[in-house]
């Protein structure tokens, strides 16, 4: 009990942030539930960022209906290479990813496989009729660009895509993190299921150290390369899309996932209203604690009755988020 | 942000204080319970009366039976008297019954039941107020003479009234005192020294009441005792009374006339107040009254419920209810403290569970299968549906007739288990039939869903976390003394709310994610 009681106060000291306050403090206070579709709906995501002349991955079409299957054929059209996603999954359940064709009704999945047409057919069907999406509702299929992550993750990442994981607090990033997919997580970026986290520092987009569930490591496991001091190239293009991420969707508490794409550059995946506390760990640092920091500006920008730019946020985010010493 | 948790402490606080001071007011003025176990005891008195008719001639009894304003509640009363015209009559302080009839012979038996408790009485009502002076009784000579001396040396005794009283007991019942065995003239009987004491006293101007009282303990021919009361506002003096104030806030007193000790025993009931006797008969010889008493022992809310008037306990209560509708809104009761466990186990600890609210009926489904056949039965299912539905899998079926097959399975995966388990003697197994199928499909589906998106870890660990907060929902809402609780004090639901409004605000960390983020603290 009081070891307890003691982790509790060491917890808080470093400005520790939990699920509760997470939920209470800053989804609850600074997300309004009418914007969630924007992020939500990844759709609706697309077309805004679109407007707004944010990069995102191009898509190809909407699957609607089941009568829609059988168009996936004209959707693909001439690409040999796409993802099929559905609008509202969440956690990146029930992604299929297409490297490319293998013969007529063949297609080949980044690890080789192959997959009957009938089976994307199977999975289109899925994902509209609910089975990923949030509450079990109907849902559509993207199909859209597939992201070939930049060739300086090889030697850091098994398989898949690693993306970039920025929270944003109205509008200035607090903190990074770099997700790279293991063996494990079967070529996804997705904590929960194994891959790793890695803290990113704001001001240099250079990697920190890592964690892997809820440990903290130095290594991929898989290409057993130190994933620390690599320089994330167009870094403050990376966070130029992130801060922008608040205009877009009118979320005050998001996760920006974003990923490098060899030809394109840094585009933005999707957003999030309820972004995971791992980052924490990654980073060794508290969210709490750096939230506050944002907060009091804002405070102060308020009793100057003045706002900041974008490129103002950015720059204050770099200046106190800092953790290398340049 | 201030104004909105401000406004939330405020209705924290309303519904708090509302369900606690309605609770109060249960048990501190209706005197509700506060366990099913509480037993108090029932009272039966059985008062017979016999009587003998010589010749055949009409009778009228009259027959002093206790006041509903007494201490005690009656709960029951019954008369017996067949062929007899009965009216029962309030006087100020007694009811009398009055049995008549036109032409009677022979042996003659009336009967008068009563049932009564002591709780639940409204000890207000026993405010019936008394005269505060008299006039002497008239005496003559020698005893005249005895009578005044006594006074006159009582006065020179006593502070105040009832120190005048107690007083006036000791001298008469004392054997040495010439002036009080002069006026008892020899005759010892109570009835005599209350006349005696009376007497004296009404030289003094102070009146008195004969009480007649049956002692609540187990017996049969009983004969009533006697007891004295006078109405006496406390401190007052002897002397400085005034003829023309009468009855004003003061208070009963109650006086053993043998020993002089002031107040009446709580195994006393008063059964008729005044000079008079208990019964007064017509034409009637031989008249006897016959008391036995007996005592059952039951809970005290079977008691409220066998009070039919004179309290407010089960007026407005769940307990005017039909058994059955009661049984349902028991079970009803009880979900918010299961929803409360889901609650305390997910935000609080921070353990993951399938859905919110799965645990919660997963409880309701082991009430009907017991705990440990529940959680055995609901793991078998369980299993063999995750086979089916990684079998399907393959199969590629769209959603809903893929959940229809499962559903179909489960049912059949039902009986059979119910089947097998009755044969291998298992009685629990037909006790099932209602065992929430779709619930057992829509966990089978989600369960495969996050073992294929999650890992058989996570899978494991939910499915886990689950069983636990069902099993734990389960015994909060099984707990006994907890649905008695709840169904006799249902305002506690409001306290719940509030306590859930301030869980809605817990921004403290989950138990678990102290371990969680253990790594950080290196």
């Amino acid at each position: 009990m009081i070891s307890f009681t003691k982790t509790w106060k060491q917890l808080k000291q470093k400005g520790i942030m939990g699920i509760n306050q997470r939920n209470a403090d800053y989804i609850l206070k600074y997300n309004d539930r009418r914007n969630y579709p924007y992020v939500d709906n990844k759709i609706l995501t697309k077309m805004r960022a679109i407007d707004a002349g944010i990069s995102v991955p191009e898509m190809y079409g909407i699957i609607r209906t089941e009568h829609d299957i059988s168009k996936l054929d004209n959707v693909i059209d001439t690409h040999r290479d796409f993802v099929i996603k559905p609008a509202q999954g969440s956690g990146g359940d029930g992604i299929i990813v297409i490297a490319d064709r293998y013969d007529k009704d063949r297609y080949k999945t980044v690890s080789g496989k192959l997959v009957l047409h009938s089976e994307l057919e199977y999975q289109l069907s899925n994902i509209i009729t609910g089975l990923y999406s949030l509450g079990g509702m109907r849902d559509n299929a993207i199909i859209e660009y597939r992201v070939k992550p930049d060739p300086i993750f090889k030697s850091i990442s098994y398989e898949g895509v690693p993306d970039i994981r920025i929270i944003v607090l109205l509008g200035y990033p607090i903190m990074a993190m770099l997700r790279l997919p293991t063996r494990q997580s079967n070529g996804k970026a997705n904590l929960h299921q194994g891959a790793i986290g890695v803290g990113v520092d704001l001001a240099t987009g250079t990697t920190l150290n890592g964690s892997w569930f809820n440990e903290q490591i130095s290594r991929h496991p898989d290409t057993d390369n130190e994933v620390s001091n690599i320089k994330l190239p167009l870094w403050d293009k990376f966070i130029e899309l992130a801060a922008r991420g608040y205009e877009l969707v009118d979320l005050g508490y998001i996760g920006v996932d974003l990923v490098l794409d060899e030809e394109k550059g840094p585009l933005i995946l999707e957003l999030n209203a309820r972004p995971g506390l791992n980052i924490q760990i990654a980073n060794d640092v508290g969210l709490q604690q750096r939230a506050y920091i944002v907060e009091q500006h804002i405070a102060e920008l308020k009793k100057a009755n003045r706002t900041e730019t974008v490129s103002e946020r950015i720059a204050f985010s770099m200046q106190h988020f800092s953790v290398l010493k340049s | 942000m201030r104004s909105l948790s401000m406004h939330l402490k405020v209705i924290i606080t309303i519904l708090m204080v509302l369900g606690i001071s309605i609770i109060c007011y249960q048990i501190f003025v209706l005197k509700t319970p506060l366990t099913e176990s509480e037993v108090d005891n029932l009272w039966t008195i059985d008062a017979r009366v016999n009587f003998e008719v010589k010749g055949t001639k009409p009778v009228n009894i009259e027959f002093y039976i206790p006041s509903k304003a007494g201490d005690y509640t009656v709960s029951n009363e019954l008369f017996l008297a067949s062929g007899y015209g009965q009216n029962v009559t309030n006087l100020p302080y007694n009811r009398l019954v009055t049995w008549s009839a036109r032409s009677v012979s022979g042996q003659q038996t009336l009967f008068y039941r009563l049932n009564l408790t002591k709780r639940y009485a409204d000890s207000n009502v026993n405010n019936t107020k008394g005269d505060m002076w008299r006039s002497p009784i008239a005496t003559v000579g020698a005893k005249k003479e005895a009578v005044e001396r006594l006074v006159k040396e009582i006065r020179s005794k006593s502070a105040n009234i009832s120190s005048f009283i107690t007083t006036t007991i000791n001298m008469i019942n004392d054997v040495n005192n010439s002036d009080a065995q002069l006026i008892l003239n020899d005759n010892n009987s109570v009835e005599n020294k209350v006349n005696a004491i009376e007497l004296v006293l009404s030289h003094a101007y102070i009146p008195i009441q004969q009480v007649h009282t049956l002692q609540l303990s187990k017996t049969t021919n009983q004969t009533p005792s006697l007891w004295i009361r006078s109405y006496i506002v406390p401190n007052k003096g002897v002397d400085n009374r005034d003829s023309t104030l009468n009855g004003s806030n003061g208070n009963w007193y109650y006086f053993n006339p043998i020993d002089g000790s002031v107040g009446l025993p709580d195994d006393q009931m008063v059964w008729w107040i005044g000079n008079d006797d208990i019964i007064k008969a017509d034409n009637a010889s031989k008249v006897r009254v016959n008391f036995s008493l007996a005592n059952s022992e039951l809970t005290a809310i079977h008691l409220a419920k066998l009070t039919p008037d004179s309290n407010n306990l089960t007026e407005f209560s769940f307990y005017t209810l039909p058994i059955t509708t009661q049984l349902a809104y028991q079970v009803m009761l009880m979900i918010p403290f299961g929803v409360l466990m889901i609650l305390l186990l997910r935000n609080v600890v921070g353990i993951n569970t399938l859905g919110t609210f799965t645990p919660v009926l997963i409880a309701l489904a082991f009430r009907e299968t017991g705990l440990q056949f529940g959680l055995v039965f609901f793991s078998i299912i369980v299993f063999f549906g995750l086979l089916l539905r990684s079998y399907l899998e393959h199969l590629k079926l769209q959603m809903l007739p893929r959940l229809s097959v499962v559903l179909t399975f489960v049912v059949m995966l039902i009986i059979f288990t119910g089947m097998l388990s009755h044969k291998l003697g298992f009685e629990q197994g037909l006790s099932v039939s209602l065992f929430p199928m779709v619930i057992l499909t829509m966990t089978i589906e989600r369960l495969s869903i996050t073992w294929e998106e999650r890992g058989a870890n996570f899978a494991l660990k939910v499915a886990f976390g689950t069983l636990v907060t069902a099993s734990l929902a389960y015994a909060i809402m099984g707990f006994k003394p907890l649905i008695y609780w709840v169904f006799t004090f249902p305002s506690i639901l409001l306290i719940l709310i509030s306590f859930m409004l301030a869980m809605g605000r817990y921004r403290g960390y989950r138990l678990l994610e102290l371990f969680r983020f253990k790594a950080m603290l290196k």
